[in-house]
C-alpha cells in the first residue's frame, strides 16, 4: 500500500518523483533547493524512491470494506440508542478520504477507545477534576445521601427463627418522663468549644442548628462554628458545616426564609448563612460600624409575619437593631436600650411574647429584668423587675397557644442559683424556684404545656417543672453524663423532645415522656387556678402594698 | 481539596464499610480507596450496569430517572449515587 500512501505526501517529494519518473530529464526541481538532495537524485537508480531523512507521519488509511449499509433497527426508537450510535460512527469513517492525517488518526483512536479497556487518567488530571467546582458540587450532595443510608442498619434479612433472642430490658420505663435519645458531636467541630445556641426549625421539624463558640485548642480553625444536625437519620455527621470568623454567640433558623440561618457573633456582626450555596462562610453579613453593634450579639430573633418581617438583635451595650433580611448593609432602625434616660442596659437574653412584635422583654447582667417596647409613645424601656442577685441567663416568654392568655407571664434564670417565674403586669416575681445547687444557665417554657418548662444548670442537671404538680421541686430531672455545665436548652417544636448543649460541645437530645409532654385542655383552665394559688402564696409572704402596674 | 480527602476517609472507617470508589463519566475512577485492579473491575462493571439501570428507568417513564442504586447480595452491600457527571460507589458489609 506504500505506493498509494506516497501520493499524499509533501509536495516537493511529490514533484521530484513526478520528475524521476518521467526518466532522467526531470532535474528541474524548482522548488526543491537543497543541494543534497539534488545530488541524490542525481546518484540514484531510477525509479528508486529517496525520502528525506526525517520524521515522516506515518499515514494508515484504513479503507473499510464497502459496507452495505442496512439499518437493522425499525422505524420506532431503537431500544438500544447507544448501539446505532457506534454503527453510525463507522460509517463516518471511509466517507471523508480527503481529511487530513490528524483527523484520520483521531477517528480510529475513537474506534479503539469505544472497544478497549478505559484507559488511566494520570494522577494531575485526577487532582483537576476533584478540584473543579462541579465535582464538589456533586460530592457535597452525594455523600450526604450516602452517610444517610450507610448509617441506616436496619437488617432486613434477620432472622428470628434460626437463634435465641436475648431478654430485652422490660422496657417499664415506656412511660418515663425524661429519657435519653441520641446526641450529637462532631470531633473535628464541636471539640473544645461551648455550644452557645440552640434552635429548631420551623420548616423541618428534625433540623436544629447548633452554634459554637471558638476553639483555644486550634487557633487556626475558624473561631466561630454553627453545625445543623439532623434528627431524622441515624447519621453522625452534621447536615450543613457553617464557619464564620468570630465566635457565634446566637443562632437561628430565619422563620420565613427556609434556607437562612442568622447567626449573632461576638464582634458584633450579624451573618447570615445560606444552606443553598456550597461555602461554608456566611454569604451576607452586616457591617462593623457604629451604626450598627460594635459590641457582643447575644440575641437574634426573627419576628413578624410572612409578609412584614424584620430581624431583631440586641448586643450587651444596649442597642437593639431591626433589619431586613434582604439587606443587612445598615439597620432599618436602631434604638438604646437605657434605663433612667443614662443608664444603657446590657443585655443578655431577650423574648417577645407568642404573637407579639412590639413589646418584649430582657434580661440584664445586673440580675435586672426590664419590659420594652420597639415603637410607640413609650419606645424604649419601660418597666423594671427587680428580683435576681445575679446577671439573667435566660429569659423565656410563655407560648403555649390555648383557651387562655397567658403571654405576661415569663421565667428567668440566672447565677444567683434560682428561676424566677413573673408577670409583665407586676414589677416582682411571683415565684421563686429554688432547687439547684450551681448556676441555672438558660430556662425555656414548652411551646405545647402551659404549666411545663425545662431549666438547665451548671452542675449538668436537665430539670422539666411542671407546675401543677410541684412547685418545689422539679417533675423530672436528669443529670447529663460526663459532668459538665449546660449551656442552653430548647423545646423542640412540637414540645416532645428537649435538646440541651453543654460546655463540651455536644447536643443531646432528651425524650419527654408522653404524660409529661402532652397537654390536655383543661390544662389551661388548671394552670389559671395554680397561678391563683401562687399569686395567693406570693401575696402572704409580702406587704399588701404590692402595687399593680398600670398594664 | 483536603476537605473531599478527609470525607472519603470518614466514609471508609465508618462500620463496615469495605471500599469507596468516585467514578468519572467515562468509568474512569478518579479516587478509590481499595487497589488498582479490584476498583478498575468495580469501576468498569458497576459504571455499565448504572447505565442499564438508567435506561430502564427512563424507558419506563421517560421524565423519571436514577436517584440511587443498591444491591444486597450474600456477603456485601454496593451502593451507587449516579449524576450527570460521577459516580460515587460504595461497598460496605451490612452484618458487622
Amino acid at each position: 500500500m506504500s505506493p498509494s500512501s506516497q501520493s499524499v505526501s509533501t509536495p516537493s517529494e511529490a514533484g521530484s518523483q513526478e520528475s524521476v519518473n518521467g526518466g532522467t530529464v526531470g532535474r528541474t526541481l524548482q522548488w526543491d533547493t537543497d543541494p543534497s538532495v539534488l545530488q541524490l537524485l542525481g546518484d540514484s537508480d531510477v525509479g528508486r524512491k529517496i525520502h528525506k531523512l526525517g520524521a515522516s507521519k506515518i499515514t494508515q488509511v484504513d479503507i473499510l470494506p464497502k459496507e452495505l449499509v442496512t439499518y437493522c433497527k425499525e422505524t420506532q426508537t431503537p431500544l438500544a440508542p447507544h448501539q446505532s450510535e457506534e454503527e453510525e460512527e463507522d460509517e463516518e469513517i471511509p466517507v471523508p478520504k480527503a481529511e487530513t492525517e490528524t483527523d484520520l488518526q483521531d477517528n480510529e483512536d475513537n474506534q479503539e477507545y469505544t472497544e478497549a479497556h478505559p484507559r488511566e487518567l494520570t494522577e494531575e488530571e485526577k487532582q483537576q477534576i476533584t478540584h473543579s467546582e462541579d465535582f464538589l458540587v456533586f460530592f457535597d450532595r452525594t455523600i450526604r445521601v450516602m452517610e444517610r443510608a450507610l448509617a441506616e442498619d436496619s437488617d432486613i434479612f434477620f432472622d428470628y427463627s434460626g437463634r435465641d433472642m436475648e431478654d430485652r430490658d422490660g422496657d417499664t420505663q415506656a412511660g418515663c418522663n425524661l429519657s435519653f435519645n441520641r446526641f450529637f458531636y462532631d470531633e473535628h467541630w464541636s471539640k473544645h468549644r461551648v455550644v452557645t445556641c440552640l434552635d429548631w426549625s420551623p420548616q423541618f421539624s428534625e433540623l436544629m442548628v447548633a452554634s459554637y463558640n471558638a476553639n483555644e485548642d486550634t487557633p487556626h480553625e475558624p473561631d466561630g462554628v454553627v453545625l445543623v444536625w439532623n434528627m431524622k437519620f441515624k447519621k453522625t455527621t452534621p447536615e450543613y458545616i457553617f464557619h464564620c470568623q468570630s465566635s457565634v454567640m446566637s443562632v437561628g433558623f430565619a422563620q420565613f426564609h427556609p434556607n437562612l440561618v442568622v447567626g449573632g457573633t461576638y464582634s458584633g456582626q450579624i451573618v447570615l448563612w445560606d444552606n443553598r450555596s456550597h461555602r461554608r462562610t456566611p454569604v451576607q453579613r452586616t457591617p462593623l460600624s457604629s451604626a450598627a453593634h460594635t459590641h457582643p450579639v447575644y440575641c437574634v430573633n426573627v419576628v413578624g409575619t410572612q409578609n412584614a418581617n424584620n430581624l431583631i438583635s440586641v448586643s450587651t451595650d444596649g442597642k437593639m437593631c431591626s433589619w431586613s433580611l434582604d439587606m443587612l448593609s445598615q439597620p432599618m432602625e436602631s434604638m438604646e436600650l437605657v434605663y433612667n434616660k443614662s443608664k444603657p442596659v446590657a443585655v443578655t437574653g431577650m423574648a417577645f411574647p407568642a404573637g407579639d412584635v412590639n413589646n418584649f422583654v430582657v434580661g440584664s447582667e445586673e440580675g435586672t429584668v426590664y419590659a420594652a417596647s420597639r415603637h410607640g409613645s413609650k419606645a424604649g424601656i419601660g418597666e423594671m423587675f427587680e428580683g435576681h442577685q445575679g446577671p439573667v441567663t435566660g429569659i423565656s416568654c410563655h407560648n403555649a397557644v390555648g383557651p387562655i392568655d397567658f403571654s405576661h407571664l415569663f421565667t428567668t434564670s440566672s447565677f444567683d442559683w434560682t428561676v424566677k417565674l413573673w408577670t409583665t403586669k407586676h414589677n416582682k416575681p411571683l415565684y421563686s424556684f429554688e432547687d439547684n445547687a450551681d448556676y441555672v444557665y438558660d430556662v425555656m417554657w414548652s411551646p405545647v404545656h402551659p404549666a411545663l418548662f425545662a431549666s438547665v444548670d451548671g452542675m449538668g442537671r436537665l430539670d422539666l417543672w411542671n407546675l401543677h404538680n410541684d412547685t418545689e421541686v422539679p417533675t423530672a430531672s436528669v443529670t447529663v453524663e460526663g459532668s459538665c455545665a449546660l449551656n442552653r436548652v430548647r423545646w423542640a417544636t412540637g414540645g416532645r423532645e428537649v435538646a440541651v448543649g453543654d460546655s463540651e460541645g455536644r447536643v443531646w437530645i432528651y425524650d419527654v415522656g408522653e404524660q409529661l409532654a402532652a397537654p390536655h385542655p383543661e390544662d389551661w383552665s388548671r394552670f389559671a387556678r395554680t397561678l391563683v394559688e401562687i399569686r395567693a402564696n406570693q401575696g402572704d409572704s409580702e406587704e399588701e402594698g404590692a402595687m399593680e402596674m398600670a398594664a | 481539596m483536603a476537605e473531599v480527602e478527609e470525607t472519603l476517609k470518614r466514609i471508609q472507617t465508618h462500620k463496615g464499610v469495605i471500599g469507596t470508589i468516585v467514578v468519572n463519566a467515562e468509568g474512569i475512577p478518579i479516587r478509590t480507596t481499595l487497589d488498582n485492579s479490584t476498583t478498575v473491575q468495580y469501576a468498569g462493571l458497576l459504571h455499565q450496569l448504572t447505565i442499564k439501570a438508567r435506561s430502564t428507568v427512563r424507558d419506563i417513564d421517560p421524565q423519571n430517572d436514577l436517584t440511587f442504586l443498591r444491591i444486597r447480595s450474600k456477603k456485601h452491600e454496593i451502593m451507587v449515587a449516579p449524576d450527570k457527571e460521577y459516580l460515587l460507589i460504595v461497598i460496605q458489609n451490612p452484618s458487622e
